[in-house]
């Protein structure tokens, strides 16, 4: 098998696992938030630190043990805008509770007969493809250019902090890794509610080690002297308008790994909705409820193209090389989230 | 008032609208047909790098087979294969492909000189293109004729930002070949090669304005025990990191091919792999 379509089956595989724990779980940021901030609920935000947890000390593994450099990752990138990180983080958290749920949820909705989330989904591709190559583009560039910064590190994440402070690579590599895992993890465990929830444990736990199966998946597998498959893992916004796209254009293109990762939440999702026999097929009960869909999938698009990443994008895989731009895009994520549910634009709950 | 003006509207006479209407079919007719009519229109006219190859000559338009993505969001690096459907025998071969991309600065991409070793006249590489355009491959074969294809290439700007203007000289002229283990006799053999490069195209600016000089790596020679097996040329429209996808068919026993790279600042390298026929 050549290393391309290796990196398309593992995609393939991941979405899926993805979509049946997605689906089994809830595992969510904007459920997370929304019950932690307005119903004092906080195992599925727990939940998602657990992950963000396993997710940074297994991408670091990973790289420790030389499967993968996160180096080569897109998060950390030492030029970057930090307007757009912040302007578009809070956009794609302010869409997330507009919409009641981000990307990677409308996606498991949709398989388990959600036809909203189709919607959601259908305006966060688009909006995405509009800004990153489309007729938002040229603002975008010029944007990102006037308030482009450069890190002076040669590895703009926590890292490349540590080793500019004289650590050893490999105390560079563990010690930020380690402290923030273990930070997370305190926040998680401190909680009696969480701890003895399997439901949360298990949401956590599975979709942090997907994020390291990304990381795996296209650094180690897709690795190949003549044709190198570009470092990525779990991301929501880019591949929806891929996945569109290459429904449309699938002759000329070649299939990536972020396509079949969406493609696989889908099937993943409907299979553990029907082996559980919990499909239904629910429509907009309001236009007004529609409308408020559609402007949320395509702020969330927006947003998400603009900061380089959505709440699982940024959020988890972003978060797992402990990039420093990432900590601007998920302050802004988190930003938005706290303005639509609890903060002066708040919404009204659906 | 508006009275004349109705009247003025409804007053062509049958003979006004029968006109009109055949102006129509014929319209439609030429529509239908506008595939020949199309392959007559010659895109390529405009083209002088084009027109200077082909001297005259009339090319066929079928037989050459370009593949390239119908989108691309990294006009910096796009993968190209480009198939000629003819056999590459000593009575009658592909001489040589040369790749165009008219819209960019330096319409030329690279020419490939191939001869009866190479086996088939298929070649993949890895190309630059500046915007959307049509990219036209021309073979040239043995007996004089010329055939021509193009297949439509749309660029958008990058969906990520992308820095690095300088490069890192450590690696450079670094070369990789993967060469089949073994060949059965008669079979043809796929080359993949490539080089650690920036094919600067001396267009570019530094971060203080200056201009990066031009370097790219112009020459490109395989030859299976001294005798060539493909020869390629390359110009800035190449991407960097120059990648070659060829092919070689072996007489008899196989024997050495060897590969070698000359840049513009005289730099060679050489890679020396065998190949065995059993």
């Amino acid at each position: 098998m050549s290393n391309m379509m290796m990196v398309a089956w593992g995609g393939f595989v991941i979405g899926l696992l993805f979509g049946i724990v997605g689906q089994r779980t809830g595992f969510c940021l904007t459920s997370g938030l929304r019950k932690a901030w307005t119903e004092g609920d906080g195992r599925m935000l727990r939940a998602f630190a657990l992950a963000m947890a396993v997710a940074i000390i297994a991408s670091h593994g990973l790289e420790a043990f030389g499967y993968v450099n996160l180096q080569d990752s897109i998060y950390i990138h030492r030029s970057f805008s930090w307007l757009l990180f912040l302007l578009g983080g809070t956009l794609f958290g302010y869409g997330m509770i507009m919409a009641n749920g981000c990307g990677s949820r409308a996606l498991v909705l949709l398989g388990s007969g959600n036809l909203r989330s189709l919607v959601v989904v259908l305006c966060i591709g688009i909006a995405g493809h509009m800004t990153l190559t489309g007729v938002l583009a040229p603002l975008r560039l010029w944007a990102a250019e006037l308030s482009s910064v450069t890190i002076p590190l040669p590895r703009a994440s926590l890292t490349g902090l540590a080793a500019s402070w004289g650590l050893g690579s490999t105390l560079a590599l563990w010690i930020p890794a380690l402290l923030v895992a273990s930070g997370l993890l305190a926040y998680c465990f401190s909680h009696g509610g969480f701890r003895s929830s399997p439901r949360h444990l298990i949401g956590g736990l599975v979709v942090g080690v997907l994020v390291a199966g990304g990381w795996y998946v296209t650094g180690y597998l897709g690795d190949d002297d003549f044709d190198p498959v570009s470092l990525n893992s779990l991301t929501f916004i880019a591949p929806l308008g891929d996945t569109i796209q290459y429904l449309m254009l699938s002759t000329g293109l070649s299939v990536r790994f972020g396509v079949t990762v969406v493609a696989g939440v889908v099937v993943g999702s409907l299979a553990a909705t029907l082996a559980s026999r919990s499909f239904q097929l629910q429509g907009f009960s309001s236009p007004v409820r529609m409308a408020r869909y559609i402007a949320g999938g395509l702020i969330m698009g927006i947003g998400g193209a603009l900061a380089l990443g959505c709440s699982i994008g940024q959020g988890l895989s972003g978060m797992s090389t402990l990039a420093l731009p990432t900590f601007i895009a998920v302050a802004g994520i988190l930003l938005g989230a706290w303005l639509g549910l609890r903060g002066p634009l708040r919404l009204p709950p659906l | 008032m508006s009275r004349t003006r109705s009247l003025v509207t409804t007053s062509w006479s049958r003979r006004d609208f029968l006109r009109i209407s055949g102006a129509g079919a014929v319209t439609l007719g030429m529509m239908m047909v506008s595939p020949s009519l199309l392959a007559r229109s010659r895109p390529w006219a405009r083209h002088d790098a084009i027109m200077e190859l082909l001297d005259g000559a009339e090319p066929d338009t079928s037989g050459v087979t370009l593949e390239l993505p119908s989108v691309s969001e990294d006009g910096s690096n796009i993968s190209l294969t480009v198939r000629v459907d003819s056999a590459q025998e000593n009575g009658e071969y592909v001489k040589s492909i040369h790749l165009f991309a008219p819209d960019n600065p330096n319409p030329e991409i690279a020419v490939f000189h191939l001869t009866p070793l190479s086996g088939q006249a298929q070649i993949a590489t890895r190309i630059r293109l500046n915007e959307s355009q049509r990219v036209f491959a021309v073979a040239k074969l043995s007996d004089g004729s010329f055939r021509i294809g193009s297949q439509d290439a749309r660029v958008t700007v990058s969906g990520c930002l992308t820095d690095d203007a300088t490069y890192d000289s450590s690696g450079l002229m670094q070369a990789r070949v993967r060469t089949p283990r073994s060949l059965r006799p008669g079979e043809v053999g796929e080359v993949l090669t490539i080089i650690n490069h920036p094919m600067e195209t001396g267009f570019r600016e530094d971060a203080d304005g200056n201009t990066i000089p031009r370097r790219i790596i112009h020459s490109f020679v395989a030859e299976l025990d001294g005798e060539t097996v493909l020869r390629a040329d390359f110009h800035p429209s190449l991407a960097a990191n120059p990648y070659l996808r060829f092919h070689v068919k072996p007489n008899g026993s196989g024997g050495t091919l060897a590969l070698e790279w000359t840049d513009d600042e005289g730099e060679t390298t050489r890679e020396e792999a065998e190949l065995s026929v059993s």
